[in-house]
């Protein structure tokens, strides 16, 4: 279904949403940087930035508590999280890029066992996307088969007019639902034409063909050149919307504490260290391919999806100016 | 194990009732689940591992090292070399700790009926089989000869003590015992050399046999080659890997091995499956 909504009436939506108790999230100013943040009211909406971090964590925390746990005697008691804590969400403004990296993390939070924490969360939020109109040096969606104004991912997709306001196009049967529940803040579409859409520069990616390199050069010289220089920071997994390693570690003492889930990164020297000191992957090189395996082959024999969306974040944000677009046009050319 | 309402990351809890110290700094809890039905419904197979918590230090991964035979409890060996193993040595019978688990695939043991066995093992890693050994003891007439290789660095770090002796004396098990060179004292009465070369010196025959194998990957390393000498397939051959995770579920993304998961495809792999591997084990 489309329809069509002024700046001013989505502005009220909000507003609306929130006076009702609704939690609304979306891209705002914190701290020093743009994120993912609940919103106090509609003026917060940041609409002309990409967050610093991705939409991940609203399903996905930087951390958060799995159990509680307290001893008594030689008896411990454990206190369950309670699904119902996580409350009905909207999220605004999300970019196609970070929409389309939420079914791909779905494949591996409810592959055989089901994980209630980012599943829970993920039943009870409608996410509603924002088309880009530009792009930067970083933005590289349409070289892995996604796009601006993509729609994956996103229950709503909003797109620029031009003249403001928004074409709004409904993906799915919570987004029905949504358009029929707010149905007096939307018109009918009329003639206005959207925006011109953000035209990244990268070319589409040959991913089969860097799918097939990978499969049969785990062992390899470009390895070295690669990624020698990565310093094991993590930065690119903390804000790439589909990276999700993670840590398990108790917070507190033998008294009492949490059990908390944290963001863990495979570039950590740590990572895979074994208890016996011997560690699989010892040098950063190894610890770079397995981020590059892990997302154009690994995710991909296992869930027939490629784990990376194009966003850019992780080259806006690296330290020594890896550029995994570069990365993978230089493995294309192998 | 797929009910979408279940927190997956909830141990169940399990009393210590037993404290055996195999080495200086080796230790094998024994472990009763509180809750009665939990108790009675917690099933496993030879070669499954769990998660084991110490609360307030966090979980470490360890096989099951008793036998699904043995009905009523669980065992886990480790070795304190951590945080959470250091915790876990601290605990005392009555002490409440955390299980989750099982989790892993386990040695297809059906396929062993009717065959020969051999284990080969070392150190630590012996505890990965001897769930397996006393599942097919407790099974004794289902198979053919059984042969245990096992060494360790000397006479101190072989754990299992008691068992090996029991091992010893039984007449249906031929246990070859052997101590790294410098590694014994005056009254070791085994064998003296690296696991590799006694099990070539005992040059057991690969007609009908399964090998199981596990021990640190130099080990692993040097006795593969005098087993495919010896005569075995790569597909009569089995070993355990044991990669460092965390959630044990197939999502926490640090046991993999190449596209392989050792906590949900593994642990368990013939030798034809690792040799397909890359070297990140």
């Amino acid at each position: 279904m489309q329809k069509q909504i002024t700046e001013a009436n989505l502005r009220l939506l909000i507003d609306s949403l929130l006076l009702k108790g609704q939690r609304v999230v979306g891209p705002r100013q914190s701290g020093t940087m743009v994120l993912y943040e609940p919103l106090a009211s509609a003026s917060d909406l940041v609409t002309d930035e990409l967050p610093r971090r991705s939409i991940k964590e609203a399903f996905f925390p930087v951390c958060e508590d799995l159990l509680e746990y307290r001893k008594e005697g030689q008896q411990i008691e454990l206190k369950d999280i309670d699904p119902a804590r996580f409350p009905e969400t909207v999220l605004f403004g999300v970019r196609p890029c970070d929409a389309a990296a939420v079914p791909v993390l779905d494949a591996v939070f409810s592959w055989d066992y089901k994980d209630q924490f980012f599943l829970a969360r993920r039943a009870k939020t409608t996410i509603i996307g924002l088309a880009c109109t530009t792009a930067d040096d970083a933005c590289f969606c349409t070289a892995v088969g996604l796009s601006p104004n993509d729609p994956k991912g996103s229950d709503l997709l909003l797109t620029p007019l031009v003249g403001g306001g928004f074409l709004v196009e409904s993906q799915s049967e919570k987004g029905l639902s949504f358009l029929e529940a707010w149905k007096d803040r939307f018109s009918e579409p009329d003639d206005t034409k959207p925006l011109p859409l953000a035209q990244p520069a990268a070319t589409p990616f040959d991913l089969k063909k860097i799918k097939a390199w990978l499969d049969d050069h785990f062992e390899d010289p470009a390895w070295d050149s690669i990624a020698t220089r990565c310093v094991g920071c993590g930065a690119c997994a903390f804000v790439c919307p589909a990276c999700h390693c993670f840590d398990i570690v108790d917070e507190g003492s033998e008294k009492a504490g949490k059990r908390r889930k944290f963001w863990d990164a495979c570039g950590f020297s740590k990572f895979t260290n074994h208890a016996s000191g011997h560690n699989p992957r010892d040098l950063q090189p190894k610890r770079y391919r397995n981020r590059i395996m892990h997302k154009f082959k690994y995710y991909d024999d296992k869930f027939g999806q490629t784990l990376c969306t194009g966003c850019g974040r992780c080259i806006r944000v690296c330290p020594v100016g890896i550029d995994i677009a570069g990365v993978l046009e230089e493995i294309e050319k192998k | 194990m797929c009910d979408s309402n279940k927190n997956i990351y909830l141990p169940y809890l399990a009393t210590v009732e037993e404290v055996i110290d195999e080495t200086p700094d080796v230790r094998t809890l024994r472990l009763v689940f509180q809750d009665e039905q939990v108790r009675e419904s917690f099933n496993f197979r030879a070669g499954q591992f769990a998660e084991y918590s110490a609360f307030g230090a966090g979980e470490s991964t360890f096989c099951i090292a008793s036998s699904p035979t043995r009905k009523g409890y669980i065992e886990c060996c480790f070795r304190a070399v951590g945080r959470v193993t250091e915790s876990l040595r601290r605990l005392e019978v009555g002490d409440t700790m955390g299980v989750r688990g099982p989790y892993g695939n386990s040695f297809p043991i059906e396929q062993f009926y009717g065959k020969n066995l051999l284990f080969v093992t070392g150190g630590i890693a012996l505890p990965p089989l001897r769930t397996l050994i006393w599942n097919c003891l407790d099974l004794r007439d289902k198979f053919g000869d059984i042969t245990i290789v096992y060494g360790a660095r000397t006479e101190a770090d072989l754990v299992y003590k008691r068992e090996l002796k029991e091992w010893e004396e039984r007449s249906d098990v031929k246990l070859v015992k052997t101590v790294d060179p410098g590694g014994n004292g005056p009254e070791w009465d085994g064998k003296v050399g690296f696991v590799p070369t006694v099990l070539d010196e005992l040059a057991p025959a690969a007609d009908n046999c399964i090998a199981l194998v596990c021990g640190p990957p130099i080990m692993i390393k040097f006795t593969l080659p005098v087993l495919e000498k010896l005569g075995f397939g790569d597909e009569a051959i089995y070993t355990t890997l044991e990669n460092r995770m965390k959630c044990g579920l197939g999502k926490c993304g640090r046991c993999n091995v190449g596209n392989v998961y050792v906590c949900k495809d593994g642990p368990v792999f013939t030798a034809k499956q690792v040799k397909a591997m890359p070297l990140e084990y």
